[in-house]
């Protein structure tokens, strides 16, 4: 089904990939407007209190200030991406009675210039009771803890469940129970652009919003709701985002503050995040404390697993619902479990709230599930690639009534993975200090849910061609750096048989491409819109196909190809003409009308999760300094099942960005806290790993054509980042006897490990 | 915060630069690299209105080594350029190590290793090295010169015997003895772009019958300065060299940090990887010693 070699499945460069090294690409931040003013926000100093008073007369009164807004000024609308559930949306773009976690907006200053609204929100007053602070789940779910939220009691904002099968048959069928407690730290996306937005008062009353953001249409739906405006009033355009890995997908007061402040005083507005602000007081991975219990037969076949996750939210729910959501499916998947239960509990603590990160509540429940195949495997003298063999899911396998896997390359890639790692030799022989560990991952192509309650499809596209031979591909689909445009670009090229290079594209303006996108996340957007982006391609091909026949006076029975800029009969190939010619003959046949096509993608009857689902196995191999606890990760391999990759350099930078990730994750990124307070503000001090720390790497694509993906597609973008922790963490314990089961494994945890720290 | 406004001075020659110090007195700083001063005045930290840069000054970042002078390192020799000059590679191996690895490429190409010692931050790196090479500085004001071994110049996190109007004008590292041997390892948990959560610098010299002649141990970021280790020194002062007494060295050298815990360490981590550290240090030390190159 793949007609066009040289553009699916081929290793393509980007176009903007030259002007984003060279630092000629426009972010945010690069854009000035005339009359434009600088906002800064007033955050709350304390974790938890009550707000009694503010004074902003003096921030006022102060030269060069603009305009000063604090909750009573604004609408007072809560909003939140749960939009199917009201009840959950539990946040207001400036504080209002109550500050939640150290951080938490309390106010914000337009002024002539940034120096100016810093020192104007130094100069305003407010008088705080504090509360009690709750920082850990332990603490905020215990007897008498304070309340965080009025409407949540007991700080649980969310339950979720999921059960199938026969637990208790289960487990009473199983010849070896484990049962162990995991904890998984926040960590931050650290995406290299610092949110920035950008706000212009339109005619009419209507604003316009540059914004870093992953969500445009989401931006523009809740933007215009807690403005009290109508949702076209409110124009949202994505420009170039530098990164965002589930960071920049809710609306944030700034993008409030921006538009609320430019239509207030007629002027655009900008607000820019400084890295210090985002790692004190920005979104982060939930921390998890995961108990997971998980049966097996003596030959190694799972019976039943009991899944139990409190995820610390933070103060506010953010995308936590959802993290609660799949944490749940991430738990039951890999593997085939006759019985399962699930029970996630979403906590309120007095933290800067956890949000989307890539993915999406799978690196935790896997960190957890992958450790205990890994300690499960060791226990029953089984190798850990051998048990998983056991138990993998494999194509055509049913979640009940949750999902059916559609295509499944698991086995392959375990079996692949140990044989280009040399594994076997590895595994057995045993030298002090050097490890080899497996972990392995599932992953999500999208979501099939609809918690934003969207009342349009999930991706669109438009598509108009030229007699000229070029097309002009409209979508909101949300590049944030991940490469989605290029993709896009090469999955209309291929169908429409054009080059890349005549194809321009117009994307993420709510006010000029078609409704609706949910954004980039979940690893929705190839397959979504490259399905949204096909469909509207096929229907430019119905108004092509019948110029050729009518043209070349063609037999009812001839099928029509297009390749190479060229539209033609297959059987003869000399009967046909330029993309260009047909469009202009169609055109003319159509006496003018223009050649569009509108494309839509929505899954249905796709079970309650996603509609495919990707697969992997990753071995790392380490090297452990006994007396340091130093760890250094000599190498990663990875055999994974993404189905057919469009652009195999997008997925390959797709790989190596998920071990930098997933190497931050399980060695040395965290947040160092004291009292709800983020001790560790910049990037000396929150570590992420650099070009030397990683390891070099060999990866391998296990050949599957995904039915319901474009050109056989799933998803390359998250599931890759789970794996690394758990092989990392399997291959210490095999370097040195330490099994981690509170990430990260950092050098004193090794020590004490094997006894060499007390 | 936003880079608050102050003014930019950049004097052609140290009487320039010492005069301009003195005008502007009352809030005034020394700019040579930057990486540690213009992090701190955008955070808010420092607040100055002049800036008197040593940028300009000719000659200042000169390095010299003579064979009865030992090394000289003027204000303005950028740790890079120290890192890689072959003098410093040949007699000072831990210093060499020390500027070559720490902070980042960027960083070092403007950082000098003044700054980074009137900066007097504990876990200074160029610090440890230095103080095993028994070096000192030369600081110089309107009135004149003096010279102040760098064991006394360290008060405290951020504080040195530095006067306000005083410009350390160079380093001077004395002419290491033969059959010596140094080095320097730090470490932290990830291998670039880090502040050494521990760092040990050594040196050792044998007399001619093997026994050891000097021992100097200095610790980085275990204490609120930089510091040497008496104890330790003085067990192996006078001693034939053997893994027994170097084990007990080691040990010694712990009682000398003064750890705490902070964001990059645990005090307990710090202490323990004091003793592997040093261990290793004296280790290497004695084999280039004993293998006779100084
Ligand atoms: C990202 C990053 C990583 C870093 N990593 C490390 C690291 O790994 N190890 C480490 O030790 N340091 C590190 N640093 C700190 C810093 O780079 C070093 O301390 C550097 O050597 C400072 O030198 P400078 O020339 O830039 O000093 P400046 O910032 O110019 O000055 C520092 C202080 O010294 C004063 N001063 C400078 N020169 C003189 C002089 N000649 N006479 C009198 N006063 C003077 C200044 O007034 C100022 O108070 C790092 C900094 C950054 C930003």
């Amino acid at each position: 089904m793949n007609n066009n070699p040289a553009i699916i499945g081929a290793s393509l460069p980007r176009l903007d990939a030259r002007d984003k090294v060279t630092g000629r690409s426009i972010y945010v931040d690069d854009m000035m407007l005339p009359g434009m003013l600088y906002g800064a926000l007033l955050r709350s100093p304390l974790p938890h209190a009550r707000i009694k008073r503010i004074d902003v007369s003096k921030a006022r009164a102060l030269k060069g200030v603009k305009d000063v807004i604090v909750g009573a000024d604004t609408p007072q609308i809560r909003y939140g991406n749960w939009r199917l559930v009201p009840q959950s949306q539990d946040e207001l773009p400036l504080a209002v009675d109550k500050v939640r976690f150290l951080g938490d907006e309390v106010a914000a200053v337009a002024a002539l210039d940034k120096e100016t609204a810093e020192r104007a929100c130094q100069l305003i007053e407010v008088e705080y009771e504090e509360l009690p602070g709750l920082f850990t789940v332990e603490d905020a779910t215990a007897e008498g803890a304070a309340i965080i939220h009025d409407d949540s009691p007991g700080n649980v904002s969310l339950n979720r469940k999921i059960t199938y099968g026969d637990l208790e048959a289960g487990f009473k069928r199983a010849d070896y129970v484990r049962d162990d407690v995991f904890t998984v730290h926040a960590v931050s996306h650290a995406y290299m652009e610092p949110c920035s937005s950008i706000a212009a008062p339109d005619e009419g009353g209507r604003v316009t919003l540059w914004t870093s953001t992953q969500v445009p249409y989401i931006v523009q739906c809740l933007l215009a709701a807690t403005l009290g405006l109508p949702e076209n009033h409110v124009r949202v355009i994505k420009p170039n985002v530098g990164g965002g890995f589930g960071g920049k997908m809710e609306l944030r007061p700034w993008e409030f503050c921006a538009a609320f402040m430019a239509l207030r005083t007629g002027r655009p507005v900008k607000f820019t995040l400084n890295r210090e602000q985002e790692l004190a007081f920005g979104r982060r991975r939930h921390a998890m404390t995961i108990h997971s219990k998980v049966g097996f037969t003596k030959d190694g076949k799972i019976t039943a697993k009991d899944f139990n996750v409190l995820l610390d939210g933070g103060a506010y729910n953010s995308m936590g619902p959802t993290a609660t959501f799949l944490c749940g499916n991430f738990g039951a998947m890999l593997y085939r479990y006759p019985a399962y239960r699930y029970l996630g509990r979403h906590v309120y603590t007095n933290k800067p709230p956890a949000g989307a990160m890539r993915g999406f509540g799978a690196p935790q429940a896997l960190f957890a599930a992958e450790s205990q195949m890994n300690m499960a495997a060791a226990e029953l003298g089984i190798d850990p690639i051998e048990l998983r063999i056991i138990n993998a899911m494999e194509t055509g396998d049913e979640i009940p009534e949750v999902a059916t896997i559609s295509s499944c390359g698991f086995k392959e890639s375990l079996v692949k993975v140990r044989e280009m790692s040399g594994w076997d030799a590895k595994r057995k022989e045993k030298s002090p200090g050097r490890g080899i560990g497996v972990g392995c991952y599932s992953f999500i192509s999208g979501g099939v849910f609809n918690w934003f309650n969207t009342k349009y499809n999930f991706a669109t596209a438009e598509v108009r061609v030229f007699e000229d031979g070029t097309a002009h591909l409209l979508t909101m689909a949300t590049d944030i750096g991940q490469g989605s445009d290029h993709t896009l670009r090469q999955i209309l090229a291929a169908e429409l048989g054009i080059g890349i290079e005549k194809i321009r594209l117009t994307a993420a303006d709510t006010a000029v491409t078609p409704k609706a996108d949910l954004g980039t996340w979940g690893s929705r957007v190839t397959l979504m819109s490259g399905n949204a982006v096909i469909d509207a391609a096929r229907k430019i091909k119905e108004m092509l196909i019948p110029v050729i026949f009518s043209q070349f006076d063609l037999n009812q029975i001839h099928d029509v190809a297009f390749e190479g800029d060229r539209v033609f009969a297959k059987a003869r190939p000399d009967k046909g003409l330029t993309f260009g010619e047909c469009v202009y003959k169609a055109l003319r046949g159509r006496r003018g009308e223009p050649l569009t096509a509108f494309g839509a993608y929505t899954p249905r009857n796709r079970g309650l999760v996603s509609p495919a689902f990707s697969f992997g196995a990753q071995v790392a191999e380490v090297e452990v300094d006994q007396e340091t606890g130093l760890i250094k990760v000599q190498k990663m391999y990875t055999a994974h099942d993404c189905g057919v990759p469009i652009n195999k350099m997008g997925v390959e930078g797709q790989l190596e960005g998920s071990i930098h990730m997933g190497l931050g994750y399980a060695l040395m990124e965290d947040f160092v806290m004291k009292d709800g307070r983020t001790l560790n503000t910049n990037f000396l001090d929150y570590k992420i790993p650099t070009a030397q720390d990683m390891p070099p790497g060999e990866s391998v694509e296990i050949d599957t054509y995904e039915p319901e993906g474009p050109f056989g597609a799933k998803e390359a973008g998250e599931g890759l980042v789970s794996p690394t922790a758990p092989a990392i963490a399997e291959a210490v314990h095999h370097a040195t006897g330490y099994r981690c089961m509170d990430l990260p494994i950092t050098p004193p945890k090794v020590l004490k490990g094997i006894g060499k720290l007390k | 915060m936003a880079m608050p406004h102050f003014t930019l001075h950049q004097p052609s020659s140290l009487e320039e630069a010492l005069d301009l110090m003195s005008r502007h007195r009352a809030s005034m700083k020394v700019l040579a690299g930057g990486t540690d001063l213009v992090p701190k005045m955008r955070a808010g930290a420092i607040q100055v209105e002049h800036l008197i840069s040593l940028n300009r000054l000719p000659g200042m970042n000169r390095i010299s080594y003579l064979d009865d002078d030992g090394l000289v390192i003027g204000c303005g020799a950028r740790l890079s350029e120290v890192g890689a000059n072959a003098e410093v590679r040949r007699y000072y191996p831990a210093l060499a190590h020390a500027c070559s690895v720490m902070a980042t490429t960027q960083i070092r190409n403007m950082g000098t290793v003044a700054g980074n010692l009137v900066n007097a931050a504990p876990s200074a790196d160029t610090a440890a090295p230095l103080l095993a090479y028994k070096a000192s500085v030369v600081l110089v004001e309107r009135g004149g010169r003096r010279q102040v071994p760098l064991e006394k110049f360290f008060e405290g996190p951020g504080k040195c015997a530095i006067e306000h109007l005083e410009l350390l004008e160079a380093i001077r590292v004395p002419v290491p003895l033969d059959r010596s041997g140094s080095c320097y390892e730090r470490l932290s948990a990830r291998s670039q772009v880090d502040i050494a959560g521990v760092g040990v610098a050594g040196f050792l010299a044998l007399d001619m019958e093997g026994k050891i002649l000097a021992a100097r141990l200095a610790l980085a970021a275990v204490a609120p300065t930089p510091v040497r280790c008496a104890e330790c020194e003085a067990l192996l002062t006078g001693h034939e060299p053997s893994p027994d007494l170097i084990a007990r060295a080691a040990a010694a050298a712990v009682r000398s940090a003064r750890p705490i815990d902070d964001v990059r360490a645990t005090a307990g981590y710090r202490r323990a990887m004091v003793h592997v550290l040093a261990k290793r240090v004296l280790e290497t030390c004695l084999s280039q010693a004993q293998g006779g190159a100084r």
